[in-house]
C-alpha cells in the first residue's frame, strides 16, 4: 500500500484505538444525509410505484371512452380482443348513486362490471375480502371496505340504490321506490379512495340503473406486459376506433397526481442533498483542523522524503475513505429503519401524541417503499465525490506547505 | 580521497521580514566528509536551523551551489529534492514529532515505507533499531504515551531505519533534562559511530558539541572553525 494511503487511514484509524473523534463526526455526517436521501427517495417511489400498480390493477391499461354511450362496443370489443398487444377486453359502465342503508345515505361510484369477463382485466377475486365472487349475481353487490364502514353495512345488509334516472321519473310525478341490493362482500384494493367510495354490481344492473339498454361507458384494455400503453392507445385510436372514442391510457388519466408525486421526489431529494453539502463542509472542516494541527507534522513527512502531491492524496484520500464508510453506514442505517418504519412510525406517533395520518393524501394505507438501484448509485457517487472533493481544499493547503515553514510553525 | 557527503559553496540565503531583506547566511562554506562527525553551535537566532534546513534540501538555496555525494542539487524543486532526500539523510528534531496517531514500531516504519515498500526484513531491521536504542519493550506502545526520552530514542530508530549516510540533528536533547539528554547523545554518537555514519549536530550545548571530530560556530551569516 502507498505510505500515503496508510498514513490516510491511520489518521482516521489511529493504533490502539477504533476511531479518531473527527473522524468519527465527519463518518456520522455522511451517514445521515445518505439514510435520509436513501429514506425519502424509497418512500417517494413507494408511493408512485403503488400508485402505478393499483391504477393499473384497478382500472386497466387502457381505457375506451366516449362523451355519449357506446352501443356499437360490439362492433370494437371483437376487434380489441384480435389485437395481437391485448391481453383481455371488458365493458364497463358506470356512475353516480345514492346509496341508503338505515337511512345512512352515501353518494359512491357504482361500477357495473361483467364479473367473468372483468377478471381477465381487472382482478376483482383478489380484492375481496370478505365474500366470493362465484355469488356475484342482479340482485347483489360488493361494497368497499371503506364504504360499508361508512354505511354500517356489512355482508347480507339490504341497501337502497337511487339513481339519477329516479329522479327523472319523480319529475313525471312517478312513484319513487328505490331498488334494493343485497351486500354480498366485501372488497379492499390499497386505494382508500377507491375502497371509501366504490360499489360494484353487475353491468346489466348498472345498464338498468342508468337506462343505458345495451349501451356502455366504456372498455377496459389489459395489455400484454412491456407494451407501452401511452404509444398502443394512440395506435388504436388511428387504427381501431372510430372517431368520438377515445383510447386513454392510465399513465393519461393519472398524468397530474403521478406529476405530483414525481416532483415532490424531486424537491425533496434536492433539499436533502444539502444535509449531504452540510456534511461535506464538516469533513473540509475537520480536515482543514487537522492540517493546521499537524503542520509540523507534514513538514516532516516532507523531510522524510514525502512528496507535496502525496501529501495532497493522504488528505484527498482521508475525505473518500470517509466518503465510502458514511455512503456504507448511510445505506445500511436506511435499510433498517425502512424495514421497521411501521414500528418507528408508530412510536413517533405516540411521542408526538398525534396520529399519523398523512397517508390518506397518497391514497395508501401504509407507508409503501421501492428500492431503485438508479437512487442508490446516484447518492453513492455523489456522497463519495462531495466527501473526497472536501479533502481537496485541505490537500493542497497541506501539499504548499515549505516543510521548513512547517517544521518551524507553533 | 572519498567525496563529501554534503558539499556547500558560498552558500546564502535570506528572509524578507517587514519588507526588509534579512541576511541569514552569507556565503557559507561547508563540507562533511564520510563517517564523521561536527556540530555547529551559534546563539539563538543565529541561522543554525535554517543552514541544516538549506543543507537538507528543506529550504531552497538563495545563491551559492550545494552538492550531495558530488550531485548539484542547488536549483532543484523541493519535490525532486524530497526524492534524493530519503535516501541520503535522516532526521533528529528537538520536537521528535512522531505521528501520535502511530506506535513506535508505525512511526520507524512511516520513513520506511515513504522512501520504498516495506517488507518482513525492513519491519525486521525496525525491530532491530528500536531494540538498540533501548525501546525494544515499547514496541508497540502509543508514541503519545512515552517520555520526552522515549520519543527522542524511537525518533533516533526512524532516522536511521532507511541507513542514511548522513544524520542531521537539530537541538536533539533541547526538550530534555540533562541526564536523559546525555543517555541521548551518547546513543546518538554510538548509533552512528557504529554505523559509520556521518553527523550534523545544531546544539548549543559545547559539552555535547566538543564530542563530534569538528565544530564550527555560525556568526552573522559566517561559518567558522569553533574553539570550544
Amino acid at each position: 500500500m502507498p505510505w500515503y494511503l496508510y498514513h490516510a487511514l491511520k489518521q482516521l484509524f489511529p493504533s490502539g484505538r477504533f476511531f479518531s473523534f473527527f473522524s468519527l463526526v465527519s463518518i456520522v455526517g455522511v451517514m445521515l444525509g445518505v439514510c435520509v436521501l436513501i429514506i425519502v427517495q424509497s418512500v417517494m417511489n413507494g408511493f408512485g410505484e403503488n400508485i402505478r400498480s393499483r391504477i393499473v390493477e384497478t382500472e386497466g391499461d387502457i381505457r375506451i371512452r366516449s362523451n355519449e354511450v357506446i352501443y356499437d362496443w360490439e362492433e370494437y370489443f371483437g376487434k380489441l380482443q384480435a389485437k395481437e398487444n391485448v391481453v383481455a377486453v371488458s365493458k364497463y359502465a358506470e356512475g353516480i348513486i345514492m346509496l341508503q342503508y338505515k337511512n345512512r345515505p352515501q353518494f359512491p361510484v357504482v361500477r357495473g362490471i361483467d364479473p367473468w369477463e372483468d377478471e381477465q382485466v381487472v382482478p376483482l377475486e383478489k380484492f375481496i375480502t370478505v365474500g366470493n365472487i362465484e355469488q356475484f349475481d342482479d340482485e347483489g353487490i360488493f361494497l368497499g371496505e371503506g364504504l360499508a364502514h361508512t354505511l354500517g353495512a356489512g355482508p347480507g345488509a339490504i341497501v337502497e340504490v337511487f339513481t339519477p334516472l329516479m329522479l327523472e321519473r319523480l319529475k313525471k310525478d312517478e312513484i319513487l321506490l328505490p331498488r334494493e341490493f343485497k351486500v354480498l362482500g366485501l372488497f379492499r384494493t390499497g386505494s382508500p379512495a377507491v375502497d371509501g367510495n366504490t360499489m360494484i354490481s353487475t353491468l346489466r344492473v348498472m345498464q338498468e340503473l342508468y337506462g343505458l339498454e345495451d349501451g356502455v361507458h366504456g372498455m377496459v384494455l389489459r395489455l400484454r406486459p412491456g407494451v407501452e400503453a401511452f404509444q398502443y392507445a394512440r395506435e388504436l385510436e388511428r387504427d381501431v376506433l372510430r372517431p368520438g372514442l377515445q383510447a386513454v391510457s392510465w399513465l393519461e388519466s393519472n398524468r397530474d397526481f403521478l406529476f405530483v408525486v414525481e416532483q415532490e421526489k424531486r424537491v425533496i431529494s434536492f433539499i436533502l442533498i444539502f444535509i449531504i453539502l452540510v456534511a461535506s463542509f464538516s469533513i473540509a472542516i475537520a480536515l482543514m483542523m487537522a492540517v493546521i494541527r499537524k503542520t509540523r507534522e507534514i513538514g516532516l513527512l516532507v523531510a522524510m522524503g514525502a512528496r507535496p502531491r502525496q501529501v495532497a492524496y493522504s488528505f484527498c484520500f482521508q475525505g473518500f475513505v470517509i466518503g465510502t464508510l458514511g455512503t456504507v453506514f448511510g445505506i445500511l442505517m436506511a435499510l433498517l429503519c425502512l424495514r421497521y418504519r411501521l414500528p418507528i412510525l408508530t412510536g413517533y406517533g405516540k411521542l408526538t401524541q398525534n396520529e399519523v395520518n398523512f397517508l390518506g393524501v397518497y391514497d395508501v394505507y401504509e407507508i409503501p417503499v421501492h428500492y431503485l438501484a438508479s437512487d442508490f448509485i446516484t447518492v453513492t457517487c455523489f456522497a463519495i465525490g462531495i466527501s473526497t472533493l472536501a479533502g481537496l481544499l485541505p490537500a493542497f493547503r497541506a501539499a504548499r506547505l515549505k516543510p521548513a515553514d512547517a517544521l518551524r510553525s507553533e | 580521497m572519498s567525496e563529501p557527503l554534503i558539499q556547500a559553496k558560498r552558500l546564502t540565503k535570506s528572509f524578507l521580514s517587514g519588507g526588509k531583506e534579512i541576511s541569514v547566511l552569507d556565503g557559507v562554506d561547508f563540507s562533511l566528509a564520510p563517517g564523521t562527525s561536527c556540530s555547529i553551535r551559534g546563539e539563538s537566532g543565529s541561522g543554525k536551523s535554517t543552514l541544516l534546513n538549506v543543507l537538507s534540501g528543506l529550504e531552497t538555496v538563495g545563491e551559492g551551489e550545494l552538492y550531495w555525494s558530488g550531485k548539484k542539487v542547488s536549483g532543484l524543486s523541493l519535490s525532486a529534492l524530497a526524492a534524493e532526500r530519503a535516501a541520503r539523510i535522516g532526521f533528529v528534531f528537538q520536537a521528535y514529532y512522531l505521528a501520535p496517531e502511530l506506535n513506535s514500531l508505525e512511526n520507524v516504519l512511516l520513513a520506511a515505507r515513504i522512501h520504498r515498500r516495506i517488507d518482513s526484513s525492513v519491519t525486521d531491521r525496525a525491530v532491530q533499531l528500536l531494540e538498540k536504542v533501548g525501546m525494544g519493550h515499547r514496541i508497540k506502545h502509543s508514541s503519545t504515551k512515552l517520555s520526552g526520552g522515549e520519543r527522542q530514542r524511537v525518533a533516533v530508530a526512524r532516522a536511521l531505519i532507511n541507513d542514511p549516510p548522513v544524520l542531521l540533528a537539530d537541538e536533539p536533547t533541547g526538550n530534555l533534562d540533562e541526564a536523559t539528554g546525555e543517555a541521548v547523545m551518547e546513543l546518538l554518537l554510538e548509533m552512528t559511530a557504529d554505523a559509520d555514519k556521518s553527523l550534523v549536530l545544531v546544539t548549543h550545548n559545547p559539552i555535547h558539541a566538543a564530542r563530534t571530530e569538528t565544530q564550527h560556530m555560525l556568526h552573522l551569516g559566517k561559518l567558522g572553525q569553533s574553539v570550544i
